[in-house]
Formats: C-alpha cells, sequence, structure tokens
C-alpha cells in the first residue's frame, strides 16, 4: 500500500522548479542584503526547522485522535528562507485503508484541492515535507522511507519528516523531531540494493538511515499575546474564557501546573516492555525468515551446479562420441536463483527495537527518580 | 445536510429550547480547543489588508447540552457597505475535505473576529443555522486584541429570531458560556508554547526530556510545600489568622499519604525498575551489535 500511495503523493507535487524560474525573470532587484538569504535555486541546505505554533497544536490534536494502529500522517506547509524551513502550516491526510487505484486518486484529489483551498484564503501552498505520529520513539516503518525518499527527490530543499511521539504527548511532554533520509540511504534506496551487499556498500546502520535537523517552536506575536492574555487572571466577566475558572485560581497566572509526571503509575513502562517484546518477535521472525530465503538460495545453486556438472560431463561423452555438446547457458532457464532477500526490513526492526529499548531505558530512569522522590516525600511524612 | 424549513414556530421554538429533537434541552456551554484558537489567529494574521475581519466555519461535536468545537476552516467572505457575501462552494468543498479525516466532526457554527455584532453577522448566523439545522448554530467571536480598547477574549453565542416576521437580518445574539479544555496531550503541547513567552527569544528548542519536566514538578511541589510550610508556621506563632477551609483542605490533602509506598514495596518497585533499566540497556547494545554484524561478510 505504502509503496502506490506514496507514489500518489508525489505525483501530485507541484514542480519547484518552474515557479522559481519564474521568480527569477519577473523581480530582477533584489535587495543586496536580501540576495544572500533568498536562493532561487535551493542551494543554502536546512539547518534547522521552524514549527508554527498552529502547525504544534494541529499534529498534537491528529496524534491524539488517531488510534494506534494505523499512524497519523499528514502535510506539512511552509517555506524555506536562509537555512530554516518555516512550517506554517500543516492539514492530516485521510486514512486510506485498501489500496486500489481509486482510494489512490481520491488522495491525489484532496490534496490537491486542499492546497487549493489553503492557497484561497492566503496560507502558504507549498509543500515542505510530511509528519507522523508515532508511539514511543519508534518510527522507523519502510512506508515512512519511501515517502520521504520520494520527497526528498521531488520538493524542493528535500523536505523533512516531523516525528511526533503520541505516548510521550499524552503524559504531557509532547516532542516533535525532524528528520531527513542520510544521503547514503538515498544513494541505496536509488539503487533498490538492500542486501548484505548493498548494506556493506553504503556502511548502512539502522543509526545512519536517517539524520536529525533541530526543531524550534515559534509562537507569531499575535499568538503569543494572546496565550498570555489567557494566561493572565483576568477580571471575572462571565462569558469570556479568560475567566474560565481553573485558569483564574491558579496564584502565578500561568495556566495551572500539570503534575502528570509525578504520576506513580509504572504502566507505560510496561506497555512499552510488552512493544520491545513485540518487536523483538517480530525481528525474530524476520530473521528466520531470511534464513530460509539463504537456504533456499544455498540449495538452488547447489542444484544448478550438479546440473551443470552433470551437463560437462555429458558433453564431454557426446564429444568423445562424436556428437555436437548441448549447450551449458540454459542453467539459469532451469533453475531460478532468488535474488539474496532485502535485509532492510531487519535493519528497520533493530531500529524499532533500539528505539523501544532507549524509551524504555529513559522512561526506567526516570521512574527511578520519582520512586525515590515519593519515598522521601512519604518518610519526610512520617 | 437539509436545509430547514424555517417557519416563525420552528424559530420560536428554536428561542426557548436549543434542539428541535431534545425539545426540553438547550445548549449551556460552548467548549473550545486550543487548535481552533490558533487557527482563527493564524486565519486573521493571512487577512488581506482591506479585511475587516475574517469568518469560518467550526467544526465539532455536540451533545444534548454542549457545544465542543474541535477544529476550523476559513473561509472566504467579502462585506462591503451595501452587501455580505459567503463563498458558499469554497465552505462546502472544504468542508467535504475535512469530513474526509474526521468524519465524526461536523459543522456547529462558525467565527469572526472582532467584537462587533452587526446585521451582517445575523445574515451569515442565517446561513449557518441552515447548515446546522434542526440544530442551533453557535458563533463564537474571538477578540484579537490589536484594536484599541479590545480585551482579547472569546466569546460565544447563539441566536433567536426577533421581531413579528422573523427576518435572516435580525436576530439576537445571546451570549453563553465558553471554555478553553484540553486533552492532556494538548495541554503538553500549551507548555511548550507558554514557555516561549517567558523566554526572551521569539523562538524556543523543543523537547526537554522527560526528566527535566519531572525535575521541574518536584521542583514546584517543593516549593508549594515550602509556602505551605511557612504560612503554617505564622499561623501557630499567631502572626495571621488561619483559614478554617485552607487548614481542613491541607488536612485532606496530608492525608492522603503514600502508604502503599511502605518500605517492602518501594525496594520491589526500584528492583524491577532498575531491572527494566538494565534490560533496555542490554537490549540496545545487543541490537546495535546485530546491526554491525549485518555488515560482516563471510
Amino acid at each position: 500500500m505504502a509503496t502506490s500511495m506514496a507514489a500518489t503523493i508525489a505525483a501530485s507535487m507541484p514542480i519547484s522548479q518552474a515557479p522559481a524560474a519564474a521568480a527569477q525573470t519577473t523581480y530582477e532587484t533584489i535587495p543586496p542584503s536580501m540576495s544572500k538569504v533568498i536562493d532561487i535555486e535551493a542551494e543554502i541546505p536546512i539547518t534547522t526547522v521552524q514549527l508554527d505554533a498552529l502547525v504544534v497544536s494541529k499534529i498534537v490534536k491528529h496524534g491524539s485522535e488517531v488510534q494506534n494502529a494505523s499512524p497519523a500522517l499528514g502535510l506539512l506547509i511552509g517555506i524555506d528562507f536562509d537555512g530554516t524551513l518555516e512550517i506554517s502550516n500543516s492539514f492530516p491526510l485521510p486514512n486510506v485503508s485498501d489500496d486500489d487505484e481509486k482510494s489512490n486518486k481520491s488522495l491525489a484529489r484532496y490534496q490537491a484541492s486542499m492546497l487549493r483551498a489553503l492557497k484561497e484564503v492566503q496560507a502558504d501552498d507549498a509543500i515542505v515535507g510530511f509528519y507522523q505520529s508515532n508511539s514511543l520513539g519508534a518510527f522507523f516503518k519502510q512506508s515512512l522511507l519511501e515517502l520521504q525518499a520520494i520527497h526528498q527527490e521531488k520538493i524542493r530543499q528535500g523536505g523533512i519528516v516531523i516525528v511526533h511521539d503520541v505516548i510521550q504527548a499524552s503524559h504531557g511532554n509532547p516532542s516533535f523531531h525532524a528528520f531527513r533520509l542520510t544521503k547514503t540511504f538515498l544513494q541505496a534506496f536509488r539503487a533498490g540494493k538492500f542486501n548484505t551487499q548493498g548494506l556493506v556498500e553504503h556502511n548502512l546502520t539502522f543509526s545512519s538511515i536517517v539524520e536529525e535537523i533541530p526543531v524550534r517552536i515559534r509562537t507569531n506575536p499575535l499568538a503569543g499575546a494572546f496565550l498570555s492574555t489567557l494566561t493572565t487572571p483576568a477580571p471575572i466577566s462571565s462569558s469570556s474564557l479568560s475567566s474560565s475558572s481553573h485558569v483564574t485560581k491558579s496564584s502565578s497566572g500561568t495556566l495551572p501546573p500539570a503534575f502528570s509526571s509525578l504520576d506513580l503509575d509504572a504502566r507505560s513502562l510496561t506497555a512499552n516492555l510488552s512493544s520491545v517484546l513485540d518487536a523483538l518477535d517480530d525481528y525474530k521472525t524476520e530473521e528466520g525468515n531470511l534464513a530460509y530465503l539463504q537456504r533456499q538460495i544455498a540449495r538452488e545453486k547447489l542444484k544448478a551446479e550438479q546440473h551443470i556438472q552433470r551437463r560437462r560431463e555429458e558433453n564431454a561423452l557426446r564429444v568423445s562420441q562424436g556428437l555436437a555438446p548441448l549447450p551449458e547457458d540454459d542453467v539459469s532457464r532451469l533453475f531460478k536463483i532468488p535474488p539474496e532477500p532485502s535485509r532492510l526490513e531487519s535493519t528497520l526492526l533493530l531500529g524499532q527495537i533500539d528505539a523501544y529499548s532507549k524509551s524504555l531505558a529513559h522512561g526506567a530512569s526516570v521512574n527511578l527518580v520519582r520512586t525515590y522522590s515519593a519515598n522521601g516525600g512519604n518518610s519526610a511524612c512520617a | 445536510m437539509p436545509i430547514g424549513q424555517t417557519s416563525s414556530a420552528l424559530n420560536l421554538q428554536n428561542l426557548n429550547s436549543g434542539t428541535i429533537s431534545n425539545p426540553t434541552r438547550s445548549i449551556q456551554n460552548v467548549i473550545v480547543h486550543p487548535v481552533v484558537l490558533f487557527n482563527i489567529l493564524d486565519h486573521y494574521l493571512r487577512r488581506k489588508d482591506s479585511q475587516e475581519r475574517v469568518i469560518g466555519t467550526l467544526l465539532g461535536t455536540r451533545t444534548e447540552t454542549e457545544i465542543e468545537v474541535h477544529n476550523c476552516f476559513a473561509v472566504l467572505h467579502s462585506e462591503t457597505t451595501e452587501q455580505v457575501a459567503v463563498d458558499q462552494d469554497y465552505h462546502r468543498t472544504v468542508y467535504d475535505l475535512h469530513h474526509k479525516v474526521h468524519p465524526k466532526e461536523i459543522i456547529v457554527g462558525w467565527y469572526s473576529t472582532g467584537s462587533n455584532l452587526n446585521t451582517y453577522s445575523a445574515l451569515i448566523q442565517y446561513f449557518y443555522s441552515q447548515e446546522t439545522a434542526p440544530h442551533p448554530a453557535v458563533h463564537i467571536t474571538l477578540n484579537t486584541g490589536t484594536e484599541e480598547g479590545g480585551e482579547p477574549g472569546v466569546k460565544a453565542f447563539l441566536s433567536s429570531p426577533v421581531g413579528v416576521y422573523p427576518k435572516p437580518e435580525n436576530c439576537v445574539f445571546v451570549p453563553i458560556p465558553c471554555e478553553l479544555r484540553f486533552n492532556n496531550s494538548e495541554r503538553g503541547g500549551l507548555d511548550i508554547l507558554t514557555k516561549s513567552l517567558s523566554s526572551t527569544s521569539p523562538s524556543i528548542t523543543n523537547a526537554l526530556s522527560d526528566i527535566e519536566v519531572l525535575e521541574r514538578s518536584v521542583q514546584m511541589v517543593s516549593e508549594m510545600l515550602d509556602r505551605v510550610l511557612s504560612y503554617v508556621r505564622s499561623v501557630i506563632a499567631g502572626e495571621i489568622k488561619g483559614d478554617p477551609a485552607i487548614g481542613r483542605y491541607l488536612l485532606e490533602t496530608f492525608a492522603m499519604s503514600t502508604e502503599g509506598l511502605d518500605q517492602g514495596s518501594f525496594a520491589r518497585s526500584l528492583q524491577d525498575t532498575l531491572m527494566i533499566s538494565y534490560l533496555a540497556n542490554l537490549i540496545r547494545s545487543q541490537a546495535e551489535v546485530s546491526t554491525r554484524l549485518q555488515l560482516v561478510t563471510s
């Protein structure tokens, strides 16, 4: 499903080259102070990603709505400026359940009309990447990498993917990470070579598939001003938002402090642990598949060699009898040696295991501190 | 959605009771999620110079007594001294698009910026009541606070027709309570946004680690304990008169001790946690070794 969906999304990408060229001819006089930061050819590499408050709240909303089975997926809209990719808006993509031509077409149509609609209300309308939700930091999925690989070819500046952790967000500490595929992975992806040879050639491990780009979060002054009035206690009036009771009652004047991080419940750790185990199981299965395929290859190879051997002996016999030798090159026709299996999946699974156990270790250390602090409070009370 | 026949009888019923299907109940509360506010503010920033205000459609869910606004989108409209026009095609198209992603969210009303309610508001409200029929449409005004004398804030209204013969351009906007609500993750999202307010730079780098968040929470708790302690001490010393309500509240709070966490279970949970931590690190190194081994050919 993922491949074709990615392809459809990519197919409906606007071609970025044409408007860039047009801009060059129409606006000839770029002020000298700006000439350094405006890059028509997209030459300045992106060093930071800037998320607008709107995008933050939109992704958080979308992420908190979806079930675990299918991650929230959406497109990011914005512009790149002097090495900073400013993401000003985003919209979610519908969940395409089945992989037929029709749903893909409707997805492309959806995307095109959404962009048109955004353009009509003066919003940015250039796709710069996409976002995806995940749980516990394990975002290595073939679909994600494929989509990003296509983006990186199609979109100006290559595009980025924003990864948002739903589980962490539900604990009150949402995080956003921006990633881009590394050059080596892209080379391997273009060649479609993920067998052992390909991995060795490009020196690919799960940690060298993506590179992270620092993320900044920006609240525009208007939203900032509005937020700060929301968080300062206001004189009580019956119907205004700023007077909603729990906001005004807090003495510090900010949003009431959240203490969800003090929750002693270790359920999240258990869930994390079981997801590690699941990932390990998946990996084991994948490993078994690989081993099976390897054995099959070896068997087929052996058969082919035996065949050649026999043919040679037969030919030698025929030549000695004065007959024309039988051809030796029909082996490839008779025996189909399966190609070496792709190791991408198992590498990605390893990456998932790594991510899961990383967040597990993290959660455990936090839990440790929590237990001690609770115990400290307890002994102080006693 | 069928456009309801607007007779005066129906309007009268609307006036007293919120919906036709539940004639006894009326909408008592409007709940707004943070994403709606940011959307409206963003739309306001992107308005044309000629536009006084911007309007858009509110999407959400409704129960018998509450309307929960989850989402919204901008709608094109134009206002001149003679007429007002809402791009209905645009509204339909974008609503259909939204419907594909969030099938549960339906049109519940509309928003506009500024707190000016005029004849045009009534006309637009009339249009949206047709969209939400037979339920009433809610109108949310968001004052951005950029105009002189305007207090930033959000107000919600329901409308009732007025006059002997109900006309679209005549209606009374009845204010109803409006509340900002967020779930745990939205709360966290707001937190990182409000953090940027206190820092001097306009932008902040994101992602505090969990442990830092925990540290801040623990610090906050200890500060609160200090405050309580100093208060209690000064009450005991007779410096200030104790407030019985506060006293009772404190008693209740401290009675909820962590009794389950006695010495035995503390040690147990400590062991568990350490075990998990050990396991996690072990798995990580195994994974690392495994991926390196893949690169080794025989």
